[in-house]
């Protein structure tokens, strides 16, 4: 019995069959002992709604979902009392204090007297609160709340712990802090499953990578093996004076470029090898009577990675958010760190 | 199973609950929405319906217990339930190792003490300034005790409504206690209403308290005190199967 979790065919379908969102859709996988698995995919893919599922707060329209050999459906009790579940929202009482949170959670997992006081003392020592454990947490920052629902979440020691999208919302300072911490409890031997749509950080942090969208998984690899997939999908993006010119012959000109999209007065070119694309690109403007007015290499985004994988033309996003743009940044570091 | 099975099990529930209840207490007696409609409530209805009126000090009493244990005790599970799935600390009880019964049990709890609190209130206020006599203490104890059990866990079947918003339910959930108040034998005892009337009040439990209120404090009830008991009893069983049934549909929908 070497997995901590083995998901079979999970689906969850919510609402009306006419109406209604296929939220998770006959997903498989498995979670080994000890290893830190992230679960990647951009919003809405439904990544909350599986890791509700895993932690039994909410009840799968199919399939199977097995918990250190328990299976949840009819025997969730023994892995209640072994998991920890960190959930998307710090769910921490505002109107008691940290201490009084602890001691709480504790007495929910029936830890005896002396060994809540000494582990509660313990963690919020560990997570830079100990001062501050006599005050209200509705005077807490974020970073504060969500380091004090980790330590609730993990109070009772549990061998497998889920945490749904840790960082996003904190400064970098408390981000990384956060980060430590996973991999510390990992490294004392806790199971993780990590939720997140930072590329970044399940490179950074997991020994495997599930990449789910629109509640299907589209890969389950090692950080490694999907990194040369994100470098497949790198592109470059270019904004070139006067606007709004057709570019004749532009996929021609550029071999480089696998896929060329048109984003606003930008250009999108995909590309294996952005170093090679970059001189063609400078020729290309130059033989036009162009003038480049801004050029940047840019990671992949998840949407990329997942259209990538699943063999579907890149390309099809044409619209940029906010949110895709900072993932892209957050890409870009780790390929550059990667390369170096 | 065994006793050295289901023991300590049945042990470890039980405090579970009691945290659960503790946690309550301390988290939401100060919450604006629970002293309006939790403490003052009571008060308001009594003075705006009772006040006017000639009557003895002991029937007063006995009335505002009745109002106490009711509109209290009913205030709570509508008022915490939804709040807390709001919050998302519902999930870290529904996540934790014990049974739904358990966590509906501690929640039951706090509005129950709450109700046992300010019928306390009521009672010093009743004994000390009206100078009002109980006629049998006991029963004034298992009545306040088993009429909170029972509206706290009334009001639990509201809170267990799948929503997040607690505006959804505190509609629903003051319609039917203000229902239940006025065809009760509350504000009109129960010898003087119509046939029909009486009838419709023996279908709400706020009856049966209100007549266990009558037969501990001034000492003459119309019904047999111990059907009074039974029936606050059974409705405070009868009603937690609705509330564990909608939890269920809770885990369906995603709340
Ligand atoms: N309780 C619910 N009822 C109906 N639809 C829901 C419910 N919860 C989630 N959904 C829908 O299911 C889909 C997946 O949502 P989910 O919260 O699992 O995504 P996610 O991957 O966690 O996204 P995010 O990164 O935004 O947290 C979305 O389309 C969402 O609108
Ligand atoms: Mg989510």
């Amino acid at each position: 019995m070497s997995c901590a979790i083995e998901v079979n065919d999970l689906t969850k379908f919510y609402g009306r069959p006419e109406t209604g969102v296929l939220a998770v859709d006959h997903i498989s996988f498995e979670v080994r002992r000890g290893e830190i698995f992230g679960f990647l995919g951009p919003n809405g893919a439904g990544k909350s709604t599986t890791q509700r599922m895993l932690t039994t707060l909410l009840e799968p329209t199919e399939g199977h979902i097995v918990i250190n050999g328990h299976n949840l459906a009819h025997d969730a009790y023994p892995v209640k009392r072994q998991m920890g579940l960190v959930p998307e929202e710090s769910n921490v009482y505002a109107e008691l204090t940290a201490w009084d949170n602890l001691m709480f959670t504790a007495k929910l997992y029936r830890m005896p007297r002396s060994e809540r006081t000494d582990r509660a003392q313990a963690l919020l020592e560990t997570f830079g609160l100990w001062e501050k454990r006599k005050v209200k947490v509705a005077n807490f920052s974020k970073g504060m709340r969500r380091r004090l629902s980790i330590a609730m979440a993990i109070i009772h020691k549990p061998s497998l712990l889920f945490l749904d999208e840790p960082t996003p919302g904190l400064d970098a300072q408390s981000a990384r802090t956060i980060q430590n911490l996973v991999r510390q409890l990992n490294a004392e031997g806790t199971t993780i499953f990590l939720t997140t749509h930072q590329i970044e950080e399940a490179n950074q942090l997991c020994d495997r990578v599930a990449i789910i969208n629109h509640g299907q998984i589209a890969a389950i690899d090692t950080p490694e093996q999907l990194k040369r997939t994100f470098r497949r999908v790198q592109s470059v993006e270019v904004s070139m004076e006067p606007h709004g010119q057709p570019l004749p012959d532009i996929q021609a000109e550029l071999p480089e470029a696998t896929s060329i999209v048109r984003q606003g007065d930008k250009w999108r070119l995909y590309t294996k090898d952005p170093a090679l694309l970059l001189p063609q690109v400078m020729e290309y403007a130059h033989s036009h009577k162009l003038r480049v007015v801004s050029l940047s290499t840019l990671g992949p985004s998840l949407e990329d990675v997942f259209l990538e994988i699943t063999g579907r033309q890149i390309g099809t996003v044409h619209h940029q958010t906010p949110a895709t743009v900072s993932q892209q940044q957050n890409a870009k570091q780790t390929v550059a760190a990667d390369e170096t | 199973m065994k006793p050295d099975r289901w023991l300590p099990r049945l042990q470890d529930e039980l405090a579970q609950a009691w945290a659960v209840a503790v946690k309550d207490v301390k988290v939401y007696y100060l919450q604006p929405g629970m002293i309006m409609f939790g403490f003052m409530m009571p008060f308001f209805m009594f003075f705006s319906f009772s006040v006017r009126r000639e009557m003895a000090a002991e029937l007063g009493v006995a009335r505002l217990l009745a109002l106490t244990t009711f509109f209290t005790a009913a205030a709570a599970g509508p008022f915490i339930i939804p709040l807390e799935r709001r919050l998302g600390t519902y999930d870290r009880l529904l996540a934790a190792p014990m049974s739904l019964l358990t966590l509906l049990l501690g929640k039951a709890a706090v509005g129950a003490f709450f109700a046992i609190v300010v019928s306390a209130i009521a009672l010093v206020i009743g004994v000390a300034v009206l100078g009002v006599a109980i006629a049998r203490p006991w029963l004034l104890a298992v009545g306040i005790l088993l009429g909170s059990f029972s509206f706290s866990t009334l009001g639990l079947i509201f809170g267990s409504i799948p929503t997040r918003n607690p505006g959804d339910v505190q509609m629903p959930s003051t319609l039917l206690r203000w229902g239940l108040l006025f065809i009760s034998g509350v504000f009109i005892p129960l010898p003087e209403m119509i046939p029909a009337a009486r009838i419709v009040a023996y279908l709400s439990p706020l009856t049966y308290a209100q007549d266990l209120m009558n037969h501990a404090v001034p000492g003459v009830g119309l019904l047999n005190p111990w059907l009074d008991i039974g029936v606050l009893l059974l409705t405070g069983i009868l009603f937690l199967l609705p509330s564990l049934k909608m939890h269920r549909r809770s885990r369906k929908l995603g709340y």
